[in-house]
């Protein structure tokens, strides 16, 4: 189960190849709010457009056997945690070749041959699952980590503080890794929590908890690294704080008439996870056209496979309400 | 409020019926009893009549099928509000995962008006009796409409006065059948036949005689001497000027008494029972020109052949006009079919279930026949009945058609 | 036949599935040394051990969602949830995860978890621990419910709910635990969706869950010396429901009351009444009767507690109402 590699930091030579599929995720998510404004996508979706590193690097450090539990800004998790784009925007789609066979939608994406338990759409639905689920790993001695992803609005809801609680009283190996964008949908941090660090919510139950600047792609791999070794080795859950910007929107369409207008072209200048990747890989432009025209074209070709797809049966409704 | 005008049922077993056109437009003014629309069902066309009087407000259903107990019109005072949705609608949707081995629920005729016509003597069971509604359980309803037992005339013994199963089982023990209800005036122009190739009569002649084909049948053929026989319609005519008597009404005379002597026969099929007749009710197969009807001359026994005659003339001439109503039709063990008067020599007739026989009659011939040593001319009559062989044995058709030979060539044994 | 309580039916199962399979544990509140509120589990801890027989802090969202967790992973947890209120508490996990895991997959999940949880008054507790909240969940597409009112049935469910691959909640009733009943030497599993006709009877059928099938049992034997034949029937699986035994049972009888300690007014009841009106409505010779809970909640004073709730005596008069008998 565990991988063959074993490493605590990422390779120079990987960093190409991480930039590359932080870059397929944008231009994914970028294509999915064009095929979503021109009518084509059904339901209610959100994009993770700037937290690709949270993504990439956090699931770049799992081992195989490991589990994720996502939120309803998925598309990043999913396709970081090996989804092909195809299974996905076949699910965006509605098909029954995506990768939750059309019963799911953005806000439900699933892979639980590669370890992706689910996205949740009830902000901080899935923790205590994780911690469920890192118990079940802890009773079966199995070396398995859980890890949920959630944003900064979960940190004031029942289940993030039970689920906290309970993984840590347990012992269990799962990583909570709070992905905290400064915004709860519409509501700033200022307006939904009484404290400025997050980090100081897992110190309350005694978790161990650490920070890392969640536009880095290498600082978030390195700190799932250790947050992961710690969880698997028996230490306890672990608590990974990464500070993140959300360049878009909450949802696809969101005029967010609650923001500097400035406030988003200012940190797409200066915080853009990519372009800061870009510049530390060294690429020249012509280096990064051809891999920007070779993620565009793998998109394009999901988006062609999704079309191509098939659409369920209605009755098909009726069908996996019971095993 | 304005009464809803809803499809009858007007037989066992009628599930639902095609109006084919309204006798009356929206806004015209309609008295009770008058004919209100035609209906097609699956044994007749007929005019269904107005229970109530009142301006015909609405037309919810102007044609096509309608499931029996449904609102197809709305009669009350001119300007008075009408329900807006759909007539259709109140008819419980089936759920598409339950099974449905057993049919819908079924409704049944409220007979608002008729109830309130009632002479006084209906007063002691007014309480089942509520806004023109009988009070009475489903299960009530289904029995009562099985067995054909009139509602309005059973005492209620259930909460409020209201009829349940116990009362209806109750009733029909004790008291004669209701009495079926008043015939409708002829009115309006017959239905265009030709108009509907497919209709509901000619569909169920097809369902009807497939069915028939799959009983186990026996058939018997025997010649019968018609000498006798053709003087006594000859005396007969001779007898009633005013009235057409034909060898059919004759048959049907004597195929009465020959049933009445011979009980097994005057039986219908009924799957888990044979239901025995009191009395001799014969079919008589008309071929109108929507396609194969069977009327039933009742209580044969105790006509006249010349009241036959009359009987059998109004049914024959319904039959041809599309007249004919669903309790002409209801009934009997046993049908006369004759297709003498085309030239037929002899021929099977196929069941007509739940009957249990029915008698083919072809053409008398003159045929020469030794008797007593010498050649004699004699018109010989061949028939062929048809039994069910589920209702009825070999022997017993034998014996019966034995006894209507012997009718036949003697009239007077029948006496 | 051995006898055991209902209480002893409920531990023997988690007990004997414990031994022979490692995914079976149970976790909940106060359940290690304590045994449960209820005793249920008494004893458990010292045969399997803390990490198998789990105390759970006073968090029902972490207790329900770590039990559907673990049931993602293959487990066959059994959570038990200290009173049905404090479902309200869990159903956020139960409701919105558990349910629709399955579905939101597209098939490729089953969560095998049971959520075991008991109600019922009678002993006075006020408005926050005796409700009976049944009809919340049967409500729920991707969830079961079971509601065992004997020994027997308890045991055999409980078995068979642990080896469902779907989420059951599964109810018992508080003041069913001391009851004496036979059960067969070794467990046999009951399958989840079929009714027990308890009594058969000719006039009126009454379909009742919980302990309200012991109070149609009295009824029905004073029924019977009044000369009304009454048929009691437990459909233990409220979902799915075993509609086929009571279509034919009220087929039979023509007349049917439905009994349940929940409050009538929206209750599980009136999902019963619909399938008999709709299934076999030309065979119904009376209104469909439905008891239950007065439109109430729970009140402290006794008296006021054994007015609000169903008792025999309902029973008996809707069985007498739907013969139209005086009683």
């Amino acid at each position: 189960m565990a991988k063959v590699e074993h490493r605590t930091s990422l390779a120079k030579s990987d960093l190409p190849d991480v930039l590359r599929e932080m870059l397929l995720i944008r231009r994914f998510e970028e294509k999915v709010e064009e095929r979503f404004r021109a009518g084509e996508l059904p339901g209610f979706l959100h994009v993770a457009i700037g937290q690709e590193a949270c993504a990439v690097g956090v699931c770049r450090a799992l081992e195989d056997g490991d589990v994720i539990a996502s939120t309803h800004r998925a598309h990043g998790h999913t396709l970081a945690k090996g989804t092909h784009p195809n299974e996905l925007m076949a699910e965006l789609y509605g098909r029954q070749e995506g990768c939750s066979h059309g019963y799911g939608g953005s806000m439900h994406l699933y892979d639980v041959e590669r370890g992706n338990m689910g996205a949740n759409a009830v902000v901080g639905g899935g923790l205590p699952q994780i911690a469920g689920a890192a118990l079940a790993f802890k009773l079966r001695g199995e070396p398995r980590v859980a890890v949920a992803f959630f944003g900064d609005g979960a940190t004031n809801i029942g289940t993030f503080h039970e689920a906290l609680n309970l993984a840590q009283l347990w012992q269990v190996p799962a990583v909570f890794v709070l992905e905290d964008n400064h915004w709860a949908e519409s509501t700033p941090e200022s307006q939904h929590s009484p404290i400025r660090d997050l980090s100081d919510r897992a110190k309350a139950f005694g978790m161990k908890a650490l920070k890392a600047d969640g536009q880095d792609v290498e600082a978030v791999y390195k700190t799932a690294r250790k947050a992961l070794d710690h969880a698997r080795s028996g230490e306890g859950p672990v608590f990974v704080h990464l500070d993140c910007v959300r360049l878009h929107g909450h949802y696809i369409g969101d005029p967010q008439v609650y923001r500097d207008k400035d406030e988003a072209r200012r940190l797409a200048e200066t915080r853009d996870p990519i372009a800061l990747l870009r510049e530390k890989v060294g690429l020249s432009d012509a280096d990064f056209e051809e891999m920007d025209a070779e993620v565009t074209e793998i998109v394009e070709a999901s988006v062609e496979f999704a079309k191509n797809g098939t659409e369920p049966a209605p009755e098909d409704a009726l069908k996996n309400i019971y095993a | 409020m304005a009464t809803q005008v809803i499809l009858p049922r007007l037989g066992q077993g009628m599930e639902s019926g095609t109006i084919v056109k309204w006798l009356k437009s929206e806004g015209e003014r309609v008295e009770k009893g008058e004919p209100l629309f035609e209906l097609d069902t699956d044994k007749v066309t007929q005019e269904v009549e107005a229970e109530t009087s009142g301006v015909l407000l609405r037309i919810a259903v102007a044609e096509g099928e309608v499931p029996v107990g449904e609102t197809v019109a709305f009669i009350g005072e001119e300007g008075e509000d009408v329900p807006a949705a759909s007539a259709r609608g109140d008819a419980p949707a089936k759920a598409e995962a339950e099974p449905e081995p057993e049919p819908g629920p079924e409704r049944e005729q409220a007979p608002e008006a008729a109830a309130e016509s009632e002479p006084a003597q209906r007063d002691d069971f007014r309480a089942a009796i509520s806004n023109g509604r009988v009070k009475a359980s489903p299960l009530a309803r289904r029995i009562a409409r099985e067995r054909g037992v009139d509602l309005r005339a059973v005492r209620g013994t259930g909460p409020d006065g209201r009829i349940v199963a116990e009362d209806v089982e109750r009733a029909e023990a004790g008291a004669a059948p209701a009495a079926a209800p008043a015939p409708a005036a002829p009115a309006g122009p017959p239905a265009e036949v030709e108009s509907r190739p497919l209709s509901n009569v000619r569909k169920t002649i097809a369902r009807r005689l497939t069915q028939a084909w799959t009983v186990p049948a026996f058939m018997l053929t025997v010649q019968i001497d018609m000498t006798r026989a053709n003087a006594l319609v000859a005396g007969q005519r001779e007898l009633h000027p005013d009235v057409r008597i034909t060898l059919t009404d004759l048959l049907t005379k004597l195929s009465a008494q020959a049933l009445m002597r011979h009980p097994d026969m005057n039986v219908q099929f009924a799957g888990d029972a044979l239901l025995a007749f009191p009395s001799a009710d014969v079919g008589i197969a008309v071929a109108a020109p929507a396609g194969l009807v069977v009327p039933v001359v009742r209580g044969a026994e105790r006509l006249t052949i010349a009241q036959i005659a009359q009987v059998r003339a109004d049914l024959v001439g319904r039959a041809r006009d599309g007249k004919l109503r669903a309790e002409d039709l209801d009934g009997g063990t046993f049908t006369i079919s004759n297709l003498g008067m085309y030239d037929v020599d002899q021929f099977v007739a196929v069941l007509n279930p739940p009957q249990a026989s029915i008698l083919a009659v072809g053409a008398a011939r003159d045929t020469v026949v030794p008797r007593n040593g010498e050649l004699e001319i004699v018109p010989l009559l061949t028939v062929t009945l048809t039994c069910d062989h589920r209702a009825v044995d070999g022997a017993v058709g034998a014996e019966f058609l034995k006894t209507l030979k012997a009718f036949l060539e003697d009239p007077g044994l029948a006496l | 036949m051995p006898e055991l309580t209902y209480r002893e039916a409920v531990r023997d199962a988690l007990s004997q599935a414990m031994r022979q399979d490692d995914d079976v544990f149970v976790m909940g509140e106060d359940i290690a040394e304590m045994g449960g509120s209820m005793g249920v589990t008494h004893g458990m801890l010292d045969e399997f051990g803390p990490e198998r027989v789990r105390n759970t802090p006073i968090s029902e969202m972490a207790l329900a969602g770590a039990a559907i967790g673990a049931a993602l992973q293959g487990m066959r947890p059994v959570a038990e949830v200290m009173y049905e209120d404090f479902m309200t508490l869990a159903s956020e996990q139960i409701v919105n995860q558990a349910a629709k895991h399955r579905y939101m997959s597209g098939g490729q999940l089953t969560v095998p978890v049971v959520f075991r949880t008991q109600g019922g008054a009678g002993w006075s507790p006020g408005a926050q621990h005796a409700q009976q909240l049944e009809a919340w969940f049967v409500h729920i597409p991707g969830l079961k419910v079971v509601f065992a009112s004997t020994p027997e049935d308890v045991r055999g469910l409980l078995w068979s709910s642990i080896y469902d691959d779907n989420p059951v909640v599964f109810f018992e009733h508080r003041t069913l635990y001391p009851l004496k009943g036979e059960v067969p030497d070794e467990i046999e599993p009951i399958p989840l969706g079929k009714a027990r006709v308890h009594r058969e009877g000719e006039d009126v059928t009454v379909i009742a869950t919980g302990r309200l099938v012991h109070e149609s049992l009295k009824a029905a034997a004073e029924a019977e010396k009044e000369g009304v034949s009454v048929e009691v029937v437990d459909p233990r699986t409220l979902q799915p429901l075993d509609e086929e035994a009571l279509v034919a049972s009220v087929k039979k009888t023509n007349r049917a009351v439905v009994a349940h300690e929940a409050v009538t007014r929206m209750g599980y009841g009136a999902e019963v009444a619909a399938v008999l009106q709709y299934q076999a409505f030309d065979w119904l010779d009376a209104p469909i009767e439905r008891v239950g809970a007065k439109f109430s909640p729970l009140p402290f004073a006794p008296v006021m507690e054994q007015f609000v709730v169903p008792h025999a005596d309902d029973v008996l008069a809707a069985i007498y109402r739907t013969v139209n008998k005086k009683a």
